[in-house]
């Protein structure tokens, strides 16, 4: 046994084993490691292919920038979004299984059946170009420059689109420092206004100021806890005694 | 080593891809109130640059063989960008057609009288359906111009799909159109949430077809060493290795069915053509359709002609399905657009008839068919954007009810695009039927054309089944009106309306275009 | 070794990926499956690029990368735009349209 085919055999049995993981685990977070742990393992079977470069663009492409994307996008919808494993259509998991099992299999089955060459190797490939990246930058800059070319159309695209679904722009003009500066000038605080908690029983930014006089202060929360029902209530003074 | 890039021949897919970019710097720079009219004037005029370049490219002439024609050859048939791309007959015919669609398409998806609140995109597909934000936008008449570039870059990567003569460009293509589609399927105005779970279904589906078609290329080159489709189909020839080839066809085909919505790859096409803004549905029924056929032919042609034994029984099964299955379940629907998602399943079936042919005639018949069907589409869904109720578009069924009456323009012009989806004689759908099953007769597929001519009367009764109910019923009372568009829709569906009579009465010219166009080049 | 057994360990991965796609609910997970796929057959074209000692194999490997990044951001931001409508990301919420 030599040592490609042990890195063969550890690699891709990690490499399933991620994948699998990824299918099974409940939780978003959970599978999102597993799929990056497979990538990683197929990074390094890239290398045992003589394909240093693939390899690490693979490590920074998918495990640095693909799988890091989901993860963000998992902190966004919420960490804890577990996946029910309940079934809707009834049999339906029976019937995926039967199915993915004789897809795997026929494919497996097929490839297995054809008769393999000894594998050709990229030595005299590469030296056809005067080494691998020289290679490699032909065929990207050369055969495949139109396609290369696309690509920037698929980047823009990419890029237009997360802009256009993801980013607020403002409907009403921003107020410039002057505006700001003459608004608090002629409103009735020209000192700042009391934060959220003053006085009160607990800090907390839900709980309004209480003034001299005893009575709260709804200006002191910020905008998003003014609404009916979101104002702490248990904070007056009358109430902090008894 | 130089790399040569042929200009001229890969003008129409350069001019696109580069009024993309333009069209993103003038979301960037120019005022929000001129962005629509620049935008607009722009698509508009690099479609009509990109169509000129085509037309010259295929009228071009050329130095030949000596032997032949007295030395003169008529049109481009080069391999370009160092093979990766094949500029032919077919092909630009093809791109012709994606043009055409795209230019009378762009009309609809700028339309802005349909709809009081505006066009028929979000004012700010950003914000939540609803919220306060939303409303403030529509107020202030905020027009989501970001469609444009998408919509450039997707045409540019339409016209790319069907000429690419590798599987990596093909791939390449195959994301560059299917994005922005996406993108722009989930910003309808009303209805947004369906709009967004359309595009989720079909970004989902999407992705997992292209995988297929990704692996497929993959177990070919294995096989073949090669992913030019030239090269492809010499090495097929006397190559051992079946075991991955075969799987590599069957899942190149899955990919490819997929994106024209073949039977059992179809459970996008109803969801998504229901759920995208109206005018978004009309271009992609027709020019999506029309691209990937046109993809799928040059595969299929191209790189696995020698292999025709072995994909055409499968081809019989997805042909045989889509037209029985199409058929079968647009009878059973209520909502207008899905039954035309159904009908445009149907058709597919159809057009598969005209690839499984393999034949000269097979090639020209399956052109002219996918001219008179995108335009017949086109001008379909243009119609069925004009009803509309207070809260939007009408499509159930039981609402189009008496709309003869009422309008009896629209409800003529659209009885005459359900005629000419049903082929009936005088429209352009029942030339291209009769070219396709008269090819596929000749191509030995006897039994398959029977099927469609069956599949054809299952069709027939359920759009006779529309016609009659607008104009032998009687209107509800607080049913929809149509709304009187502005002059982009009316020529939309002018256009599309001229084409579908002028392809029923004469079609003579256009079917000796598509003949004349000859065959792929290798 | 038999150098079809990268192959096969491609298809495997593969397999998998579309029984994620075709089990599981969560929206991003199946996205993840398909990350999973577009990765198995990368790995392909890789293996086959040194079986049959061509470079063309590598240079798709390295594309597909590319796309594959895209297609990530743009399904996300749908992902994203549609969680924030209805503070889920479950495919089986997402079925106002019946089959």
């Amino acid at each position: 046994m030599n040592g490609e085919s042990v890195v063969f055999w550890v690699s891709g049995t990690f490499a399933v084993v991620g994948a699998l993981g990824m299918v099974v685990s409940k939780k978003a977070v959970h599978s999102a490691l597993w799929v990056a742990f497979a990538m990683v393992n197929i990074a390094v079977l890239y290398f045992a292919l003589e394909a240093p470069f693939l390899g690490t663009t693979q490590i920074i492409v998918y495990t640095g920038a693909v799988m890091m994307l989901f993860l963000f996008v998992l902190m966004i919808v919420g960490v804890d979004s577990s996946d029910s494993l309940l079934e809707t259509i009834k049999g339906q998991r029976l019937l995926a299984s039967l199915f993915a099992l004789t897809f795997g299999g026929v494919i497996v089955a097929s490839i297995a059946s054809t008769l393999s060459s000894p594998s050709a190797g990229l030595a005299i490939a590469n030296a056809g170009y005067g080494g691998h990246l020289q290679a490699i930058g032909f065929l990207v800059f050369g055969t495949y420059l139109f396609a290369f070319e696309a690509l920037s159309a698929l980047l823009i695209t990419a890029a237009l689109g997360a802009m256009v679904l993801a980013h607020n722009e403002r409907w009403t003009p921003r107020k410039t420092q002057d505006q700001l500066q003459k608004e608090r000038t002629f409103s009735n605080h020209v000192t700042p206004l009391p934060a959220p908690g003053v006085l009160a029983r607990n800090n907390s930014v839900d709980t309004p100021a209480l003034l001299p006089d005893g009575t709260t202060s709804i200006e002191s929360l910020p905008n998003a806890f003014r609404g009916e029902g979101q104002v702490s209530k248990s904070n007056s003074i009358e109430e902090a005694g008894k | 080593m130089k790399v040569s890039v042929e200009y001229q021949a890969l003008a129409p897919i350069i001019i696109l891809l580069a009024s993309g970019v333009l069209s993103v710097l003038v979301e960037a720079f120019i005022p929000r109130t001129l962005r629509r009219p620049i935008q607009l004037m722009l698509v508009l005029a690099s479609i009509v640059l990109a169509f000129a370049y085509v037309v010259i490219n295929a009228t071009a002439e050329l130095a030949g063989d000596p032997l032949v024609n007295g030395g003169q050859v008529k049109g481009l048939r080069e391999l370009a960008a160092s093979g990766s791309i094949a500029i032919d007959g077919p092909g630009m015919v093809i791109q012709g057609i994606i043009l055409l669609i795209s230019f009378v398409a762009a009309l609809l998806l700028a339309e802005r009288q349909i709809d009081p609140q505006g066009d028929a995109f979000a004012s700010r597909s950003s914000t939540l359906p609803g919220s306060e934000d939303e409303r403030q936008f529509t107020a202030q008449g905020w027009l989501q111009t970001e469609i444009w570039p998408l919509y450039l870059f997707c045409v540019g990567g339409l016209l790319l799909f069907p000429v690419s003569n590798d599987f990596l460009t093909m791939f390449v293509a195959l994301e560059v159109f299917s994005l922005p589609l996406y993108l722009i399927a989930s910003m309808a105005r009303r209805r947004r949430l369906l709009s967004q779970e359309a595009a989720l279904k079909y970004f989902i589906l999407g992705a997992f077809s292209s995988a297929f078609f990704l692996f497929g290329a993959a177990l070919i080159y294995a096989a073949t060493s090669s992913v030019n489709f030239s090269t492809v189909a010499v090495a097929m020839e006397n190559s051992s290795q079946d075991g991955l080839i075969i799987p590599g066809i069957g899942m190149i085909a899955v990919g490819l069915l997929f994106k024209v919505g073949a039977v059992p790859f179809h459970q996008w096409v109803p969801d998504v053509y229901q759920g995208s803004p109206t005018p978004l549905t009309a271009f992609m029924s027709a020019a999506t359709k029309v691209a990937a056929f046109g993809a799928l032919l040059r595969v299929f042609y191209v790189a696995f002609g020698g292999m025709r034994w072995d994909w055409r029984p499968m081809m019989w099964v997805v042909a045989v399905l889509s037209m029985v299955i199409g058929s079968l379940l647009a009878v059973t629907q209520t909502d207008m657009k899905r039954m035309l998602a159904f009908s445009s399943v149907a058709h597919t079936g159809f057009i598969l008839l005209g690839v499984i042919s393999t034949s000269a005639a097979g090639l020209s018949s399956t052109l002219f068919y996918l001219l008179a069907y995108g335009f017949t589409s086109v001008g379909v869904f243009a119609i069925v954007g004009l009803v509309r109720d207070a809260s939007g578009e009408a499509t159930h069924l039981s609402q189009w009810a008496g709309l003869g009456k009422k309008s009896p323009w629209i409800a003529t012009i659209f009885a005459l695009f359900l005629l000419a989806l049903a082929g009936i004689p005088l429209t352009s759908g029942f030339t291209g039927k009769f070219a396709v099953f008269t090819a596929a007769i000749d191509g030995g597929a006897t039994p398959l054309v029977i099927v469609a001519v069956v599949a054809s009367a299952v069709a027939a009764f359920f759009y006779a089944r529309v016609i009659v109910l607008m104009f032998f019923t009687e209107p509800p009372v607080d049913g929809p009106s149509v709304v009187v568009p502005s002059a982009l829709t009316t020529v939309a569906i002018g256009t599309s309306a001229a084409f579908t009579v002028l392809l029923g009465i004469a079609p003579q010219p256009v079917l000796d275009l598509v003949i004349n166009a000859g065959l792929f080049i290798r | 070794m038999n150098p079809n057994n990268y192959l096969i360990l491609a298809a495997i991965l593969f397999t998998i990926g579309v029984y994620g796609v075709l089990v599981r609910r969560n929206a991003i997970i199946v996205f993840m499956s398909v990350e999973l796929m577009l990765n198995a057959a990368n790995l392909a074209f890789v293996a086959a690029a040194r079986n049959t000692g061509t470079l063309d194999g590598l240079v798709i490997a390295f594309f597909v990368m590319v796309v594959a990044a895209a297609e990530v951001v743009v399904g996300l931001a749908i992902i994203v735009t549609i969680f924030r409508t209805r503070r889920s990301a479950s495919i089986d919420e997402a079925s106002l349209m019946k089959y």
